[in-house]
């Protein structure tokens, strides 16, 4: 269940920072703190082996002590009625540089397992409710390959995970006897069929750290010839991991993934105070395929002079009227205002604000437009997706969800944890590493059946504008990510972080470039307002952040047309921009001193 | 699955959502929390602090540093780059409407570390971590009364590895920037807040302090290859094959170079280099009535030379596992024993640590309070604190005490103020505290003794405190003593302390019996009244021989004493080291054919 007053969000880049430029002490070192947490007890150097799919060390010592346990504890009263094993054994390699030193450089090589039980009966057990974290236990295991040290660790966690699933089962029972019936009545974990699934893949090609702080250095160094950006930063991040899970219902299931990806960050503030940002991204499973080096530094460029603009733009005011959302900003809106209150888990829960619990069959959306949520992609209009995957994190595989079609709400996102009417996982319960998987996003794609092309889409727009007697529209080129809140005892609202936003004006003015626009509103009548779409879909590729932690994901939609936007001033800080220019020497050969 | 992208972004919307990620993972090092380490022969403890952990994941890195760019001084780009922004920002940063600053400074905190783990006779991790860490402090107003509160106490920062003085520069630059802005801001907050108090004796906010240059060699790690010390973590934690009991066995070592660069607009320059090695082994088991019992050992030195062989280290191991099964046969403690208890050096260094340090240390207590400091000792200024024939100084210029290395050694504090000693306590008299610039009533001057951990602002904490006595007893007589003290009060048995653990709990702890003096260990001993107080008042010898405890957290430090004896101290049986057994037994162990 949601923790009270969660918020959910989604970001392209690694770092986000929206309303403090400090970056280093809001967001910048947690973040890093965080990464090193979650890679836990790292190692680097050479990866010894590169973990194979099958017929290893790890895979046997799992399915062996799994069962081990499962027959000793078998004896216990209560006896547990499900185990299973989560083991993440992968590599990275982070770099973050900027002015072109390397700031941190880290390769890590990790191998953190979960132990998850369920103690009780699927009707009800001990993950019920707020006791819901009781299910799971992590640690580290040995990265060497030593099946005794390797089945003790687990050993070790599964009967510290059996100690807490026996209390919060003994909880759980004590409050459902004391409390009134959940008004959801729905068991706590659903039945599923064991999957096995071996993937044997050759190991993506892995980076050199030397070659790749390199990169983190040039790129970064280009950053050197625009004084007035304020702060910029290179992340680089190479993932590549194999994924176990075994069950004691007879799932086995090894996945392998990659992911590379280059985030470029480069903030700056208006003499307002006004914080402005700029984030690129791009992203790949082959880190062979990365951009160029000249499309590279055009982006960055491009950053620098959007952010001078930004800069010198107006203030945004107030404002309600039509908005012109492009395919990647309309992403982020389906995926704030839509798809977290289409996870299966907010339907049910006391804290839940259960937008669409009971809209199943009825029309949320102009009838139009379609949503389907599906990992099972790998790209989509030529792009890579982000939320793919072959199995959930509960080892049920991925399946392509139709949330809502031709404007009917159809159906909801399901983890294992069913709700009313829908007993059944669709794969998509998800986690990150040490977190209970729940339903969450994989691709979400929104696909409409009345299409104009996207440059009539913009002479449509400005007739509504006159339409409306406005001076002008809004059209939101690029969004930076976004939140939003489900629950009930907080407004039920979201905000996209727009960036580029342009005023369009009814009198064939040059479109003007404004800042500091929130858009807000409330999800259900926002959603049914949509005026007609593009003809191109946009993807949105970034890191969604949730209860169960933060997953890689996509959206993907063409561009919007909505007749009735509400815009709200952005809040900003008014901390003045630097009082001493840059250090001289920008252009020196990085320097001189090297 | 999908793949699991170990980055979180924390929401910039500061909504509260689960917070999920910060917690430890690793079951094996929750349970110890005691940043110990310690080298006499017979003893300790080594645990991973949480901010030391904290530090380090600040500066996860591993880029080369360039080995030509720090051998001297004038070729420093560190250096070069600190003393050019230095004089840019004392030459012109200035706002519109705030003064400027009276005093900035800068240090740069670069560290090299290795640190590797192996359990059960497996490698679990290991990692080099570089980096730099930079950390920015601008005061406005006046050394009466300046802007050093709440954010106004620094800002820290990340500066590259790399030696690129644009790139170094335009950190700092920004860094500078926002600890002025944030000084402005506390300065008023401050003086918002000192409205709302009655302050009786101001005290000023910041000490004057000479300008000193001093600049001494970097240090680096005396080797990079690690292959042959990840063996022995793993052959050491190995041993648990040996006892199927065990309920962990770890072996790691961290290995820690520091260099220090300090710079404030007063003119100091100061530039010092540290290294630290540490290996050390740690194991759990419980007794049949499922009490958890623990033993670790640290060996430490400043060089690698200066660690044990790999035979002593297995050594040292086999002694830890030997211990654990004694334990684990030893009767429990009786429910309550009140009388004589001698502990031995190395069990009174860790006591020393525990009671004596945090109150000599002259902490500026918090806006608009009146105590002196912040310790149980800040309104004993000359009383009698310990009997008369003990002394306690601090010593930073030391480093070797009775032959045994010292890690509190340095020549200026991390203020750029010059070490001193400083005689803490005489005959038993509270005579001074140890001072940092930060003044407290009547200690109006740093006594050098201002320290940090590369995040934190600096604060007292002691280089090297010696505790002696006047009357050293000669240490082979000391049981006689024990013995003769129980007789006395007709006491079976008096106890004897070998080695502590956190939390002033007992590690080993011994009955010595009147008759016969024959020694037997037992368990589940803890002290319900050793404190202060107890100090002053029932400690009656003390020893000739120190053993030294070494800490590294917050700032490396060492604390030495002789043993102690009390004649009156109570030790109950402890309730809280009851766990219930496994469940279910380890799985068997395979063939060791494939250990390393």
């Amino acid at each position: 269940m949601a923790p009270k007053g969660a918020a959910f969000f989604v970001s392209p880049a690694p770092v986000h920072s929206r309303f403090r430029m400090n970056y280093i002490k809001a967001v910048f070192l947690p973040a890093l703190l965080v990464l090193v947490a979650l890679l836990g007890q790292i190692a680097l150097l050479h990866a010894q082996k590169s973990p194979a799919a099958t017929d290893d060390v790890l895979l046997a010592t799992m399915e062996k002590e799994l069962h081990r346990g499962q027959a000793e504890l078998a004896r216990q009263d209560p006896a547990p009625y499900f185990t299973s094993y989560n083991v993440t054994d992968g590599e990275s390699l982070f770099i973050i540089g900027a002015q072109g030193g390397i700031l941190s450089s880290s390769r890590a090589r990790h191998r953190s397992a979960d132990v998850s039980m369920r103690i009780g009966a699927p009707a009800l057990d001990n993950t019920h409710d707020q006791e819901r974290f009781s299910g799971i236990t992590s640690g580290q295991l040995p990265q060497r390959d030593d099946p005794d040290a390797i089945a003790r660790v687990l050993w070790h966690l599964t009967y510290e995970q059996y100690r807490k699933a026996r209390q919060a089962y003994t909880n759980v029972k004590t409050k459902t006897a004391v409390r009134a019936k959940d008004e959801d009545d729905s068991p706590d974990f659903s039945q599923e069929k064991p999957s096995t699934y071996l993937e044997k893949t050759s190991p993506a090609a892995f980076p050199e750290q030397t070659a790749w702080e390199e990169l983190a250095r040039r790129y970064s160094a280009s950053f050197r010839q625009f004084p007035e950006i304020e702060e910029s930063m290179v992340f680089l991040t190479a993932v590549r991991s194999h994924s176990y899970l075994v069950s004691t219902e007879g799932t086995k299931i090894v996945t392998a993934d990659a992911v590379f990806r280059l985030v470029i960050q480069a903030e700056t503030r208006a003499d307002d105070g006004m914080q402005l940002m700029r984030v690129e991204t791009f992203q790949s499973s082959d880190p062979t395929k990365f951009p160029a080096e000249a499309e590279v530094a055009t982006k960055v460029k491009k950053m620098a002079s959007d952010l001078s603009a930004l800069r010198a733009a107006p203030l945004a005011e107030p404002y309600s009227g039509p908005a012109l959302l492009s395919g990647r900003a309309a992403a982020v809106f389906f995926h704030e205002v839509l798809g977290h209150r289409v996870e299966g888990q907010r339907q049910r829960g006391r804290d839940e604000g259960q937008t669409f619990t009971k809209k199943v069959n009825e029309k949320i959306l102009p009838e139009f437009l379609s949503v389907a949520d599906d990992p099972t992609l790998r790209t989509l209009a030529g792009t890579e997706l982000s939320g793919f995957y072959r199995y959930d994190d509960e080892g049920v595989p991925a399946a392509r969800v139709e949330v809502v079609q031709d404007g009917i709400l159809k159906n909801f996102l399901m983890g294992r944890l069913p709700v009313k009417n829908f007993t059944n996982s669709n794969g998509h319960g998800r986690a990150q590493a040490g977190l209970m998987p729940v339903g969450r996003q994989g691709n979400l794609i929104v696909t409409s059946s009345k299409t104009i092309p996207d440059a009539q889409l913009r002479s449509r727009f400005i007739e509504e504008i006159k339409k409306q007697g406005k001076p002008y529209g809004l059209y939101f080129e690029d969004i930076q990510g976004g939140f939003t809140l489900t629950t009930r005892d907080l407004p039920q609202a979201f905000q996209v972080l727009p960036v580029m936003v342009w005023r369009v004006f009814a009198d064939g003015r040059p479109d003007e470039l404004v800042r500091g626009v929130d858009i807000v509103g409330t999800p259900l009548t926002v959603l049914t307002q949509i005026a007609a779409t593009g003809d191109t879909t946009s993807v949105f590729n970034g890191i969604c952040g949730a209860e169960s932690g933060s997953v890689p994901v996509s959206a993907a939609a063409p561009a919007m047309l909505f007749p009735d936007m509400e815009v709200q001033k952005r809040k900003y800080g008014d901390a003045r921009p630097p009082i001493l220019p840059p250090p001289p020497g920008a252009m020196d050969d990085k320097g001189g001193a090297r | 699955m999908s793949s699991h992208i170990s980055l979180v972004i924390l929401s910039a919307a500061g909504t509260s959502r689960s917070e999920v990620t910060a917690e430890s993972k690793d079951p094996y090092t929750r349970r110890e929390a005691h940043p110990v380490c310690r080298r006499s022969a017979s003893a300790p403890s080594l645990t991973r602090a949480l901010s030391a952990a904290v530090v380090l994941a600040l500066l996860v890195f591993a880029p080369a540093i360039s080995a030509s760019a720090a051998s001297s001084a004038s070729g420093d780009v560190v250096l070069r780059a600190l003393r050019e922004e230095m004089e840019r920002s004392k030459a012109k940063l200035k706002m519109d409407d705030v003064p400027a600053p009276y005093y900035i400074e800068y240090r740069v905190t670069e560290l090299d570390q290795f640190e590797a783990s192996a359990v059960f006779g497996a490698l679990r991790n290991q990692q080099r971590n570089r980096g730099r860490l930079l950390r920015v402090v601008v005061r406005v107003g006046d050394y009466k009364q300046d802007s050093f509160y709440g954010s106004g106490e620094g800002t820290l920062d990340l500066v590259p590895s790399d030696d690129d003085v644009f790139a170094i520069r335009h950190r700092i630059w920004l860094a500078t920037d926002r600890a002025y802005k944030a000084a402005s801001e506390a300065l008023s907050a401050k003086q918002a807040a000192l409205k709302q108090l009655k302050v009786d004796e101001p005290v000023d906010d910041f000490a004057k302090a000479l300008p000193v240059e001093a600049v001494e060699p970097l240090a680096r790690l005396s080797s990079t290859d690690f292959t042959s010390w990840i063996h022995l973590l793993e052959e050491a934690s190995a041993q648990y094959r040996t006892d199927k009991d065990l309920e962990n066995f770890e072996s790691s070592l961290r290995f820690t170079v520091e260099n220090r660069y300090f710079l404030n607009s007063e003119g100091t320059i100061a530039r010092s280099g540290h290294a630290h090695y540490v290996i050390s082994i740690a194991g759990s088991t419980q007794a049949s009535d499922g009490m958890l019992l623990q033993r670790s050992h640290a060996d430490q030195g400043n060089d690698l030379k200066e660690l044990p062989t790999r035979e002593a280290f297995l050594k040292t191991t086999a002694r830890i596992l030997e211990t654990l099964k004694l334990l684990r046969d030893a009767p429990v403690v009786d429910e309550e024993y009140r009388g004589p208890v001698l502990f031995s050096n190395d069990a009174a260094a860790t006591v020393v640590t525990e009671l004596i340090e945090p109150n000599v240390l002259g902490r500026k207590p918090q806006l608009g309070e009146n105590a002196r400091t912040t310790g149980k000792w800040s309104s004993s200024y000359k009383s009698r604190v310990l009997p008369d024939f003990i002394n306690v100084f601090d010593d930073p210029s030391i480093s070797t005490l009775s032959g045994e290395p010292l890690f509190g050694n340095y020549t200026l504090d991390d203020e750029g103020v010059k070490a001193q000693r400083v005689s803490l306590i005489e005959k038993g008299q509270l005579v001074s505290y140890l001072i940092g610039r930060q003044p407290i009533r009547g200690f109006p001057a740093s006594n050098g003794h201002g320290r940090a951990a590369a995040t934190a602002a600096p604060a007292p904490h002691p280089g090297n405190l010696v505790l002696q006595s006047t009357d050293p007893q000669p240490d082979a007589g000391l049981k006689a003593k024990l013995i003769e003290l129980c007789k006395n009060r007709e006491l079976p048995y008096g106890l004897y302390v070998e080695t502590m653990g956190p939390r002033l709990e007992p590690r080993l702890l011994y009955r010595v019996y009147t008759k016969d003096g024959h020694e037997e260990l037992v368990r589940g001993g803890v002290f319900g009244d050793l404190d202060v107080r107890s100090l002053r008042s029932d400690l009656v010898a003390a020893g000739t021989k120190p053993a030294v405890e070494d800490r590294s957290e917050p700032v490396w430090f060492s604390v030495a004493s002789p043993a102690l004896l009390f004649d009156e101290l109570e030790i109950k049986r402890s309730q809280a080291t009851k766990q219930k057994l496994p469940e279910y037994p380890p799985p068997t162990l395979g063939a060791a054919a494939n250990q390393p």
